[in-house]
C-alpha cells in the first residue's frame, strides 16, 4: 500500500474516532475504504471501555475514600444509616445476614433507593442448615447499576416466619411458593401461599433434613415396596 | 386387501367369531396420545414418519374415550399418578397398558430417593407390556407394541371363562 493511502486511512480513522464518519464513507476506492473501516474497528477495540458507573464508585466519590469497598460493605453502611439492629450474627464479605423482622422494610428500601436500586430479584432459595435452623437466601440484582448482593435470613424450624416480598418483586410469588413447598418456610403476607410442585394434600417438607416420606398417598404406596428387586 | 386376496376359495372364511374379534382388535390398537416425561419424545419419534407406527395399525388418539392402548411414556409422579388412574378409568374396554421406560416400569432413577415418584405404574393400573430402556428406542417400543398385538390376538373375548 502506498504511503499516501495509508495517510488517508489514518486521517479518516482519527476523524471517525472523534465522531465524524464522513471521511471514511467518502473514500472512493472500495478496498481502501474497507481497510479504513477495519482500522477503525481495531482502533475502537484498543481503546479502554468506559466503565459503567456503579453505586460503588458513586459512593466512593461522595465519601472521598480510596479504599475499594465491596457492594456488600456499601449496602451495609448505607443500611446502618436507615435501620438499626438489622444485622444477624457474623457478617461475611460475600453476603449480608439480616434479621427476619425488618426484612420487608429493608427490601423495600433496597428496591426503591436510587443509589442501590435492586429492581430484580434473581433467585430465592431455602436451605436447611441443621440444628433446627432454616435459611432463606435472596439474590438481588440491579439492572440500572449492574451490581448484585445476596441477603440471607435465618429462622428457627419451630417458627419459620419470614415477611414475604411478593408484593415488591412480583417474581417472588413463585419463588416463595417453592421455598414454602420444599422447606415449609412461612412467608407472612404472601397473597397466595400454596404448594407449587407437590400436590396440595402432601404431608411434610421434603428438603428438610428430618423429612420422612409418608407411607401412602391416596392409597398408593409411596416408598419403594418391591422387595427382592435389589 | 393383499392379506386376504386369493387366499380363500369362493370367498368363504370359516373361523370362530372369537378369533375374528381378537384379530380385528390386534390390528388396530389405537393408543392414547399423552406423555409424562422424556420417553414421550421417543414415542413421538416412533409415531412419526421414520418409524411409522401407522403401518402396523397403531395411531395416536387425543381422547381416552377413543383409545384402546395407554402408553405410559415417562416418569409418573405421585401428583400425576391420580391423573393417570383417572385417564385409565375413562378409557373404554377393552383397554391395554404399555409401561414405557424404566420410570414407568419401576421408578427408574428415582427408585431409592425419589419420594415424589410412583415406583412403577403397575401400582396404580394393570400393565400388559413393559418396555425397558431409558428411554427406549422407537424400535424397542415397536417391539413392545408387537408383543401387545400378540397378546391381544391370543385373547378370546367371547369365550366363557370357567373356574
Amino acid at each position: 500500500m502506498s504511503e499516501d493511502k495509508q495517510a488517508l486511512i489514518d486521517d479518516a480513522v482519527d476523524k471517525a474516532l472523534a465522531g465524524d464518519m464522513d471521511p471514511i464513507n467518502n473514500i472512493e476506492d472500495r478496498v481502501t475504504r474497507s481497510k479504513a473501516k477495519a482500522a477503525l474497528v481495531k482502533a475502537k477495540r484498543a481503546k479502554p471501555k468506559t466503565e459503567i458507573k456503579s453505586v460503588a464508585s458513586v459512593i466512593h466519590e461522595d465519601s472521598n475514600t480510596k479504599s475499594k469497598d465491596t457492594i456488600e460493605q456499601i449496602v451495609m453502611t448505607s443500611l446502618a444509616k436507615s435501620f438499626s439492629d438489622f444485622l444477624d450474627g457474623e457478617q461475611n464479605s460475600g453476603w449480608i445476614q439480616i434479621k427476619a423482622e425488618n426484612w420487608f422494610g429493608i427490601a423495600k428500601w433496597l428496591k426503591e433507593n436510587d443509589d442501590l436500586y435492586f429492581d430484580s430479584l434473581q433467585c430465592n432459595t431455602g436451605i436447611d442448615l441443621g440444628e433446627g435452623m432454616l435459611e432463606s437466601r435472596y439474590n438481588l440484582h440491579s439492572m440500572k447499576h449492574l451490581h448484585a448482593i445476596e441477603i440471607r435470613i435465618k429462622v428457627s424450624i419451630e417458627k419459620p416466619d419470614i415477611p414475604s416480598v411478593e408484593s415488591l418483586w412480583r417474581v417472588a410469588d413463585w419463588f416463595e411458593r417453592e421455598t414454602y413447598d420444599m422447606f415449609g418456610i412461612n412467608f407472612t403476607g404472601h397473597r397466595d401461599l400454596r404448594r407449587i410442585l407437590l400436590p396440595e394434600d402432601w404431608e411434610g417438607w421434603p428438603l428438610r433434613k428430618d423429612y420422612e416420606e409418608q407411607e401412602t398417598y391416596h392409597g398408593i404406596v409411596v416408598p419403594k415396596v418391591k422387595e427382592g428387586w435389589e | 386387501m393383499g392379506l386376504l386376496e386369493n387366499r380363500f376359495d369362493d370367498n368363504i372364511v370359516v373361523e370362530k367369531l372369537d378369533k375374528l374379534l381378537s384379530w380385528a382388535r390386534s390390528t388396530s390398537p389405537w393408543f392414547f396420545q399423552f406423555g409424562t416425561a422424556c420417553c414421550a419424545i421417543e414415542m413421538m419419534a416412533a409415531a412419526a414418519s421414520r418409524h411409522d407406527l401407522m403401518r402396523i395399525g397403531i395411531i395416536p388418539r387425543s381422547s381416552p374415550r377413543q383409545a384402546d392402548v395407554m402408553i405410559v411414556a415417562g416418569t409418573v409422579t405421585m401428583k400425576m399418578a391420580l391423573r393417570v388412574k383417572k385417564l385409565y378409568e375413562q378409557m373404554a374396554d377393552p383397554k391395554y397398558v404399555v409401561a414405557m421406560g424404566s420410570c414407568a416400569t419401576s421408578g427408574g432413577p428415582y427408585w431409592q430417593h425419589g419420594y415424589h415418584v410412583l415406583k412403577g405404574v403397575d401400582l396404580v393400573i394393570p400393565v400388559d407390556v413393559y418396555v425397558p430402556g431409558c428411554p427406549p428406542r422407537p424400535e424397542a417400543l415397536i417391539e413392545g407394541l408387537l408383543k401387545l398385538q400378540e397378546q391381544i390376538l391370543e385373547g378370546r373375548p367371547l369365550t366363557r371363562k370357567t373356574g
